[in-house]
């Protein structure tokens, strides 16, 4: 035990800094924008109420949007570790793998074909989108021998996804008008969502961390091969099938809220590994920890960078987001 | 086999399925049987989509006549033909045959079955460089895919650079390049939002990957640039069964591991930078004809030849659709490529061949 210690409480750490950084990030995107607002009259504002403009600034439209800012971040940093988990494929996340992609064809066809055009409409095209999409690649994966392997996992979600790019781009080159509409969304941002757009989510949110969670142990036994993970009694398939639902839920409430935002579900759990090492019970909540983080911090940036103009949070991560991944990655060795 | 080693007679080694083919006095070649026979069959195919090609479009030629065109005899075709139909054809052929043996060979490299130019960084660092010149209001069209190259190149030297800690370890290679990619689209992304409208869509359709109007001043650059780069290819050929071992057997057997990648990386991105600079980053097509041919000829490792065939066929197919499919509309390439490739692939996985090799697949 004398070895553990000092790592578990390394991992405490961790996990206590990432918590502050969250916090800090959570104040930063009440604090910061157009209007700059001293954090002591954020909490003012939170606690108290008030009509000043400040405060009307913050609840009508900065809660809304870090809320939803820590919801999707969450949520797609959770799907990103189990889909990485599930296919032993480490850089397997929901862009990569099609689900994005899946909720992405069924906006696009809800604009040009239903009719749809408000963002609570969208939100149900991407849930089902995202969902056939993933049922799809584990129906092709799982024919076959062997069984959904993760080779298999893997090279179905990217032939799905490369199918479901080519009706999109289809779509949007013989539509105009859908174009139009559907950059604004396909870009990634949490700028403008209404706090109805939350309200509709967070049950989703809730049952696919529940699944995700649920699935933790088998993971980490399946991270070390099918046949050892067989030999300790955990059911291969069910781990799948079960995270797989979860990174399903997960990625569609995501998506539908802001947009496909690439990055978070790649780079976060490799970030989460580095800092609490490849327990998934540790991973998972740093994960959900730093990918809201991270996505706030980013959209945080993006509104200051070029003002009177914002730059999409889904472009900011990724800026922000790479020379941590960099870093981090060469530090370590990375578990292959 | 015990009784066999004891043996001192000097039978060559080689794996099953192999044949050994002799070129002169010291070219010696291991062919592999099937991929053979898949690399013959692919070349009907190809051959046939060709014609095929060179027949269809808004006015119908006889095979024969368009064939005659080829050949260079006189027809009443020679302008549809030869003047409209085939230059584009070519550089389609060209543009595919590079992609193909750039996915390939950075597919072996990497260890992983979705790690492709388009997704390490290489088609984003040519769309960023050249966004960003055409939002600076550079927009002639003989600049712009020698610019792409470079860019394609630099984000590759880049991301490699980076990768390289006392070795190139696969995983971190394609991590890197992968996040080195979201970040060069988000940048191209930025460029966008900030050139004026008019520029936006005419990159946007660049960034699309299309043939459109590419001629022979298209194809003699790309043409050349595989005719130099062939002796490579070949060396490639052989030195890809090398990397396909593990790091430990690799070196114990006296391979140069960190040299034979580089190299192998290089002639990809090189390909790949070139093709991207000839008609845009045509998206999938380096990500699925290797997997198809791997998956055709039952190889461990990705069969070279064959890939390229295949990322031709799939090229000059998808451009042929993308003519005819919505006309008088007219799609960009990089639209169709992906439905073209995809569903077979998805066939070939259902069917199950080739999903049992875990390692390099």
């Amino acid at each position: 035990m004398a070895a553990a210690a000092p790592r578990l409480s390394r991992r405490a750490l961790a996990t206590a800094a990432a918590v502050v950084a969250l916090l800090l990030s959570v104040l930063l995107s009440l604090a910061v924008g157009a209007r700059s607002i001293a954090p002591s009259a954020v909490l003012d504002a939170l606690l108290h109420g008030g009509h000043s403009d400040a405060a009307e600034v913050i609840r009508q439209m900065r809660v809304p949007r870090t809320v939803i800012g820590l919801m999707v971040g969450a949520a797609l940093a959770l799907a990103g570790t189990v889909l990485q988990g599930i296919t032993r494929n480490p850089i397997a996340d929901p862009g990569i793998l099609g689900i994005s992609q899946g909720a992405s064809v069924a906006v696009v066809l809800a604009i040009a074909y239903a009719g749809i055009h408000t963002l609570t409409g969208y939100v149900w095209f991407a849930f089902g989108g995202a969902a056939v999409a993933s049922v799809a690649v584990y129906a092709i994966a799982s024919r076959g021998r062997g069984g959904a392997t993760p080779v298999k996992l893997a090279l179905g979600g990217a032939a799905i996804n490369a199918l479901l790019v080519s009706v999109t781009m289809a779509v949007l080159t013989t539509k105009a008008s859908a174009l139009d509409e559907f950059r604004f969304w396909q870009v990634g941002s949490i700028a403008g969502r209404e706090a109805q757009v939350a309200q509709q989510i967070w049950p989703f949110l809730l049952i696919g961390t529940v699944l995700v969670v649920s699935v933790a142990r088998g993971l980490d036994a399946l991270a070390l091969g099918e046949d050892v993970a067989k030999g300790l009694g955990q059911n291969v398939a069910a781990v799948r099938i079960v995270g797989g639902i979860g990174a399903t839920v997960l990625t569609g409430a995501g998506v539908a809220a802001a947009g496909p935002i690439a990055f978070v579900g790649l780079a976060v759990p490799h970030i989460a590994r580095a800092l609490v090492g490849s327990d998934h019970r540790w991973v998972l909540p740093m994960a959900a920890l730093v990918g809201p983080a991270m996505l706030l911090v980013s959209d945080v940036v993006g509104r200051v960078l070029f003002p009177p103009g914002e730059v999409p949070a889904g472009v900011m991560t990724a800026l922000i987001g790479v020379p941590f991944l960099v870093t981090l990655v060469r530090r370590k060795a990375v578990p292959a | 086999m015990s009784a066999d080693t004891a043996v001192p007679v000097r039978t060559p080694v080689r794996p099953a399925g192999y044949r050994v083919v002799r070129i002169g006095k010291r070219g010696r070649f291991l062919v592999h049987r099937r991929a053979g026979l898949v690399a013959a069959a692919l070349t009907v195919v190809l051959a046939a989509v060709c014609v095929a090609y060179l027949c269809v479009g808004e006015s119908f030629v006889a095979p024969a006549e368009a064939v005659r065109v080829v050949l260079g005899q006189p027809s009443p075709d020679e302008l549809v033909v030869g003047t409209l139909r085939l230059p584009r054809m070519v550089v389609g052929l060209l543009v595919g045959t590079a992609f193909g043996i750039a996915g390939a060979l950075i597919q072996t490299v990497a260890r992983n079955p979705l790690a492709s130019p388009d997704i390490i960084g290489i088609s984003q660092g040519a769309s960023a460089l050249t966004v960003g010149a055409m939002t600076f209001g550079l927009t002639s069209y003989t600049v712009l895919p020698y610019l792409s190259v470079v860019g394609g190149v630099a984000a590759a030297a880049l991301v490699y650079a980076f990768a390289w800690r006392g070795g190139l370890h696969a995983t971190r290679f394609v991590l890197i390049g992968i996040g080195f990619a979201i970040a060069l689209r988000s940048v191209t992304t930025l460029f966008l939002t900030k050139g004026d409208y008019l520029v936006a869509q005419q990159a946007q359709i660049w960034m699309t990957g299309s043939l459109n109007g590419r001629g022979w001043e298209e194809a003699a650059p790309i043409g050349w640039a595989l005719l130099v780069l062939l002796p490579a290819v070949l060396w490639a050929a052989r030195a890809q069964r090398t990397v396909s071992m593990d790091d430990d057997t690799a070196t114990a057997l006296g391979v140069r591991l960190g040299r034979v990648r580089l190299g192998l990386v290089a002639l990809g991105v090189v390909l790949a930078s070139v093709a991207t600079g000839t008609a845009g980053p045509v998206d999938f097509v380096a990500l699925l004809a290797p997997q198809i041919a791997r998956r055709m000829t039952r190889t461990a490792q990705i069969p070279l030849l064959c890939s390229a065939l295949l990322g031709a066929v799939i090229v000059v197919f998808a451009d042929l659709l993308a003519r005819r499919l919505f006309s008088p509309t007219e799609l960009p390439v990089g639209v169709l490529t992906a439905a073209v490739g995809a569903p077979y692939l998805i066939w070939l996985i259902i069917r199950g061949h080739g999903g049992r090799a875990g390692g390099n697949a």
